[in-house]
């Protein structure tokens, strides 16, 4: 989705290399890579690992003819679909086909113990648990079991049934959830797997079974099915079994908590499995692989491409590889859009001559057309928009083609734009209003009250026109909200024009909510208590009744305590009820750190 | 019981205050048909009082059986169900409501309410099938689509229910429910009448009068009957026999905004702005309504301003108030009021003073 902006930024400066030949074509061009390597990276990994190639060859035969639709039916999109399909010549032409038989992220797949590309220390660690269990010393998760000589049984993920698909199809098929498959995989493993390996002649043959891709389950019920069925498997298990699991899911749903993998291992530990954390494979490694790969394929790719794509991959080595292929499809092209946009993010670094600077440039800077999109928790975009930090000077503003008034001119915001921060963050919008305006008064200095007053103004902005679109759903698409958003976070970046000296700060939960919830109650309350006391229908107005009524009646009542503001303290005053405060400032992740450093 | 609910006049012979207004109402349900009605008028000037009396009027002592529940409505608005709750009163003969506490989704509520009641009529003693009330109350707060959809539900259904409505100011009710009700004006009581009705609560009670005193009270309750019977009985409580210099206690939540005045005035900056916060919160918890407060604190600052900076800060209270009706939160707008009030005094102290 955010991907979009970047890709067309690159259009106007490959126009330019490009000369005049290919002018006409050049607005339309830069789509084609925007799709291309999210289709192929989506097929690497929602499909069947097991047959990856026949599954993409179908998918790829399909879009090959799509172009030539398009073909007959304008000329004007003649030049669109050349490009179209020369991006994928490649790939779709059965000659090609045999050049490029084999995905590189397949082709490559570790066979051995040294080319991982995983940390010593972690491999040992596997190894030697491994060892441990199969009490086999000679023997030493796939590149260590192929060392071994071991097979791996692995859970071959099922092609999921969607519930709404059977309901459709209807057929007679009876609809088996990926919880219910996986359970009977389980179930298969505890009661045959010392009969597998035994049949064959290799009687001291070893078996791992590999667990990849636990099943997502929504609501306790099936995930206490789940558990029980895992604890059961580790209980009884006589195989060594490798479960892996990946906290890539957590930064994804924010606030949808139906996927817990953190529930999950403790779960496991707690049944008796053993842990072995893996971090994000680092830079260097992913480029030493990619390398090697270039090296073994014989393309030459140039080293700032290289370096580009790992460290666009986020840690992602299969990511890396899949668009290290894409990349070397294509060399001439390619090379040069990323080389121009390589070239203008080093060329922004070393002006501020912080190498901290591209850990976050490569995202802002992103006009190569590969890289997969970041994540950020909620807290993370928040602290980003209250620290609010900038450049230090700004020598762009003197190219500025209209100089705004002193008063008005900020210096350039150190991150990404604010909408694709949001957008990462994926928050619904009005609790990202209420975070920012629950905690940003603790960011504007104390002598700045004008700040004070701008900020507050556009939340009261962004405020009316979430409320404007009334049926606004959960779906942060809607145009409103985004606009909402957007002038909530820039307003509140905006107008915290001298922010408070730089200190720890902890985030508090929107105390509104509670005001909200104790209002509700209360009111009902004061209704009843009301009601009681006139026995009639009589009760007049809320507001009346509230501002009227009640503050009398606890001078005539027959609980006459006085006259008290302390009456009204029940409720708000005190607790920070609900969230724990959460820290920003750091912690959260490593990619905060590195900003904090800059 | 409250002496405002002791001596609220039950049936239309017994309305003082109105009782013009009360003949004509009587007449009308004489003579079998009524017609929608929208009283409208200041607050506590006896529009409750008439239409309660209207109603048992109707229907007898029955309508006086009253039960108050909170009812959960589920609407379905095509893509998902809502669910709104809602407090109302209701006897067999009538339900009354508050359709604008549901914010923005009251529309649903109105059209909803409605069918319903629509669909399970009461039958009279002669089989004929009766009509039922609903009131409708603060029908000025309605949002204008829920106007909209409320103009068509009254047509739709105008043989089975009759609508109340009941609101401060006709002028925000839109033209198309106006001319399809009976308007009737209650007007804010004189202070003369005020107290009239005090003396006649003083005599039923027992109480002794000093001169003056009655009146003292009226010119406090600012025409508003109800607040003039609850002050009356706040001074019985708190000293009889009643002395002629005695004061009525101020309202806990008015002193709590003057003490937010006072802080606002003392100190303008963000931490400051915070503890305002803080406040307004409370006030909010309690149910005060916001505009309540921004009208209260407003009035409170405007005491002890320069007469330089009133209009402005005028200007900046209808701005915040309008953006409190447009949007949901009224806090954000409150806040922001006080952020821009804090803005312009403090640049009016350091250019005044330096």
């Amino acid at each position: 989705m955010g991907k979009r902006p970047p890709v067309v930024v690159l259009s106007s400066s490959s126009d330019e290399d490009g000369g005049g030949g290919r002018r006409g074509s050049s607005t339309r061009r830069p789509r084609t890579p925007a799709t291309a390597p999210a289709r192929v990276r989506a097929q690497a990994v929602s499909g069947s690992r097991k047959k990856p190639r026949r599954e993409s060859s179908a998918g790829r035969g399909r879009r090959g003819s799509e172009p030539a639709q398009y073909d007959s039916l304008k000329a004007e999109f003649d030049m669109l679909s050349e490009d179209f399909s020369e991006c994928f010549n490649d790939l779709s032409m059965p000659g090609s086909l045999q050049k490029t038989k084999e995905l590189w992220v397949d082709k490559y797949t570790p066979n051995s113990v040294a080319a991982l590309a995983v940390h010593k220390k972690k491999v040992e660690d596997v190894k030697k648990w491994l060892e441990e269990k199969m009490k086999e010393p000679k023997a030493t998760v796939k590149a260590i079991a192929a060392d071994l000589g071991a097979d791996i049984y692995e859970w071959a993920t099922p092609v999921p049934t969607l519930w709404t698909e059977h309901v459709h199809a209807n057929s007679g098929l009876r609809y088996i959830s990926k919880l219910e498959e996986f359970e009977n995989f389980v179930e298969k493993i505890r009661k045959y797997t010392v009969l597998c390996p035994t049949s064959t002649k290799s009687q001291r043959k070893l078996t791992i079974i590999l667990i990849d891709d636990i099943p997502v389950t929504s609501g306790k019920v099936s995930f206490a099915r789940l558990g029980k069925c895992l604890t059961g498997l580790i209980q009884s298990t006589q195989v060594p079994t490798v479960i892996s699991l990946t906290h890539y899911h957590k930064s994804e749903s924010n606030d949808t908590a139906m996927w817990n993998s953190e529930d999950i291992e403790s779960l496991l530990q707690g049944a008796g499995a053993h842990k072995i954390a893996f971090n994000p494979v680092t830079t260097n490694s992913i480029k030493k692989i990619l390398f090697r790969i270039c090296k073994e394929e014989s393309c030459d790719a140039s080293e700032e491409l290289l370096h580009q794509i790992a460290i666009s991959s986020g840690g992602d080595i299969r990511h890396a590889i899949m668009s290290l292929q894409y990349h070397c499809l294509h060399p001439r092209r390619h090379s040069s859009a990323l080389s121009t946009s390589t070239a203008r993010a080093g060329s922004k670094s070393r002006d501020s001559l912080v190498p901290g600077q591209v850990s976050y440039g490569h995202s802002s800077a992103l006009p190569s057309p590969c890289g997969r999109d970041e994540t950020l928790t909620l807290f993370h975009a928040l602290g980003k928009f209250l620290h609010n930090k900038r450049e230090i000077s700004d020598a762009d503003i003197v190219l500025e083609p209209f100089p705004l008034k002193e008063n008005l001119r900020r210096n350039s915001l150190k991150m990404d734009v604010p909408e694709k921060i949001l957008s990462q963050a994926h928050g619904k919008v009005r609790t990202v209003a209420d975070f920012l305006y629950e905690n940003v008064l603790d960011f504007i200095d104390n002598e700045a009250v004008d700040d004070a007053w701008v900020v507050v103004s556009y939340l009261s902005e962004a405020d009316c026109l979430l409320t404007g679109s009334p049926i606004a759903s959960y779906n942060s698409e809607n145009m409103a909200q985004l606009i909402a958003a957007s002038v909530a976070a820039r307003g509140v970046l905006f107008g915290n024009a001298h922010g408070a000296t730089s200190r720890w700060h902890t985030i508090r939960s929107p105390k509104l909510w509670q005001t909200e919830q104790s209002f509700r109650s209360n009111k009902d309350q004061i209704l009843k208590e009301r009601f009681d006391c006139s026995r009639t229908c009589g009760s007049c107005n809320f507001s009346d009744l509230v501002t009227e009524f009640k503050p009398l009646e606890r001078w005539i009542g027959p609980r006459n305590d006085g006259p008290s503001i302390g009456c009204l303290a029940h409720g708000v005053g005190d607790s920070l009820l609900g969230l724990e405060s959460l820290d920003v400032d750091g912690n959260n992740s490593e990619d905060d750190d590195e900003i904090e450093d800059c | 019981m409250l002496w405002v609910d002791k001596y609220r006049p039950k049936t239309l012979d017994k309305v003082t205050v109105h009782d013009q207004v009360a003949q004509n109402l009587r007449k009308l349900v004489s003579e079998q048909d009524c017609p929608h009605l929208l009283f409208y008028g200041a607050s506590g000037s006896g529009k409750k009082t008439l239409i309660l009396a209207l109603i048992k009027q109707m229907f007898g002592a029955g309508a006086e059986k009253v039960k108050l529940e909170n009812k959960t409505w589920k609407i379905d608005t095509g893509t998902r169900t809502l669910e709104i709750e809602l407090a109302m009163l209701s006897s067999s003969h009538h339900v009354e409501m508050n359709p604008s506490d549901a914010g923005f989704q009251d529309r649903y509520v109105v059209q909803e309410v409605i069918k319903e009641m629509a669909k399970n009529r009461p039958i009279d003693a002669k089989g004929k099938r009766a009509f039922k009330v609903l009131v409708l109350n603060e029908v000025d707060k309605l949002s204008r689509e829920a106007q909209h959809s409320l103009r068509r539900t009254m047509e739709k259904y105008s043989s089975s229910c009759r609508l109340i409505l009941c609101c401060n100011s006709s002028s925000k009710v839109t033209e198309a429910v106006r001319s399809r009700c009976l308007n009737v004006r209650v007007n804010a009581p004189s202070e003369d009448q005020i107290v009239q009705v005090l003396e006649f609560i003083g005599k039923k009670e027992n109480l002794h009068l000093p001169p003056g005193f009655a009146a003292r009270i009226a010119a406090q309750s600012n025409r508003n009957l109800r607040r003039a019977i609850l002050f009356f009985e706040t001074c019985k409580v708190q000293q009889y026999p009643f002395t002629s210099n005695q004061v009525v206690p101020p309202l806990d939540w008015e002193q709590y905004v003057s003490e937010i005045a006072t802080d606002i005035l003392t100190e303008q900056s963000p931490k400051r702005l915070y503890a305002v916060r803080q406040k307004f919160y409370e006030l909010l918890v309690n149910c005060i309504p916001p505009e309540s407060i921004l009208k209260k604190l407003l009035a409170e600052l405007l005491r002890k301003l320069d007469a330089d900076l009133k209009h402005e800060i005028c200007h900046w209270a209808a701005h915040y108030e309008h953006k409190m009706r447009l949007g949901s939160k009224a806090i954000f707008h409150l806040e922001a009021f006080v952020a821009k009030f804090m803005s312009v005094y403090k640049e009016f102290l350091v250019a005044t003073f330096g």
